[in-house]
């Protein structure tokens, strides 16, 4: 089983490598989009900024979307999450587009959110095992997603609940991260592995 | 809701983890890896590491204490101390930082959180302020708490958010190792004036010091070392403590 974990050049992926191997993956890190979308996998890591990982995206995204739509594993994180929708307010560009939806500054009285928050989730193979988790956050923007129905999770940053994980197919979009959110985190990255898997 | 965070800090020299009692007097308490993965176990919810070394030679092995830190730590690690460019920034996170503290260098050159926040985002790069009260105010210090800057400590704060950083690291250098509780004021007096996360430190004796910087100092998070490296009380202890007191914690 071989995960792809996407390198947009910026932070922290050794972290997130490590999680995917201690949950009974093999990560392959890779800036190359062939490689990406030709493993059992892909994982969209949450690091960097939304325009610098812009820059990272094939200039154009219709093959990723069909890809991901045909039924390629994905788990966006964060930044990934964010990539996943169209636009974003922290960057220029255009993102994969596969959820519908842009990105949006948050306007609580502390930014970034940062810290251990409850994410209040739907029956979904990600959430395999937990009830209410609390895991780790560190966003400055949030995803406003247009699709009510891939909303698998909200979380309160502050202003009341939002989006904080959303799936659509084989495709999921978290704002936390699980390769930071201890046990419960990687009871997460297992279960998307699984799900890989099937 | 978010949860105020408990933090151990660790200081690092040349790969062991060393306790000094206000900036001075250094003795060995362990292996930073196994450290960090014990209190992960305990349910600290960060770990930071704050590398004293004073040699160049000394860079290499932080990065390698990093790099082994992160294969086996699942909750987010802050690494400071020494940091002076963005490329140095980089360095950590790619040997599995997730964010890095700056205070010194931060102060020489304010353009370095401007910096390292548009490369990696704010999310990444935290203020560390040492503050030292000063009749009604308090004046930031650098290299290590031996050298006053004459700036204030709470207007420095003020402004290094402004500049990109997003969240501070406070210490108050005459609470730092007595155990007598965090300096109230000092947090309070930032927390009021920020608007990024703030983590108290310097002066945790128990579980009440922490419950007061979370509701009177206003403190997201708190910094804890000593306590618990002299085996005085647990994370769990604390946070058990903690929730006792109406303090949800995680």
């Amino acid at each position: 089983m071989k995960i792809a974990l996407l390198d947009y050049g910026a932070g922290n992926l050794h972290s997130l490598a490590k999680a995917v191997e201690r949950c009974g993956a093999e990560p392959v890190v890779t800036a190359d989009w062939s490689v990406a979308l030709s493993r059992d996998g892909l994982v969209l890591p949450g690091v960097g900024a939304f325009g610098a990982a812009v820059a990272a995206l094939p200039a154009d995204a219709a093959p990723v979307r069909e890809r991901l739509a045909a039924g390629y594993p994905c788990l966006g994180i964060c930044l990934g999450m964010q990539l996943l929708c169209e636009t974003s307010e922290e960057g220029e560009g255009q993102g994969i587009g596969f959820f519908r939806g842009r990105v949006r500054r948050l306007g609580t009285s502390r930014v970034p959110h940062m810290g251990w928050n409850t994410v209040s989730h739907c029956p979904d193979p990600l959430f395999a095992g937990l009830t209410e988790p609390v895991v780790y956050f560190a966003n400055s923007y949030v995803c406003e997603i247009d699709e009510d129905a891939a909303i698998c999770s909200w979380t309160d940053y502050g202003d009341g609940p939002r989006p904080s994980a959303v799936r659509k197919g084989r495709t999921w979009g978290v704002q936390f991260h699980p390769e930071k959110s201890s046990e419960q985190g990687l009871t997460m990255i297992r279960n998307f592995v699984r799900e890989a898997g099937r | 809701m978010l949860r105020p965070r408990v933090i151990v800090c660790l200081d690092v020299q040349d790969g062991r983890v060393v306790k000094g009692h206000q900036f001075k007097e250094l003795r060995d308490v362990g292996d930073p890896v196994e450290l960090a993965e014990r209190y992960e176990a305990e349910g600290a919810d960060e770990i930071v590491f704050l590398d004293i070394t004073a040699s160049h030679e000394g860079r290499g092995t932080l990065l390698d204490t990093v790099r082994r830190t992160a294969e086996r730590l699942f909750i987010p690690l802050t690494v400071g101390g020494g940091v002076r460019t963005a490329d140095d920034m980089a360095a950590l996170l790619r040997a599995g930082a997730d964010k890095v503290s700056v205070n010194s260098s931060a102060l020489a050159r304010p353009e370095l959180l401007t910096e390292g926040a548009e490369r990696f985002g704010s999310q990444c790069v935290v203020i560390s302020v040492d503050g030292k009260r000063d009749g009604e105010s308090w004046t930031a210090f650098t290299h290590g708490g031996r050298r006053p800057t004459g700036r204030d400590a709470v207007a420095w704060t003020v402004e290094a958010a402004e500049r990109g950083a997003g969240e501070v690291l406070l210490t108050s250098m005459d609470r730092d190792g007595a155990r007598s509780g965090y300096d109230l004021e000092l947090t309070r007096a930032v927390a009021d004036r920020v608007r990024v996360p703030v983590i108290a430190s310097g002066g945790a004796g128990g579980a009440s010091h922490l419950a007061e910087a979370f509701m009177e100092g206003r403190a997201d998070a708190a910094l804890v070392a000593g306590i618990l490296h002299d085996g005085l009380t647990t994370v769990g202890e604390l946070k058990a403590h903690l929730t006792a007191k109406g303090v949800e914690v995680r």
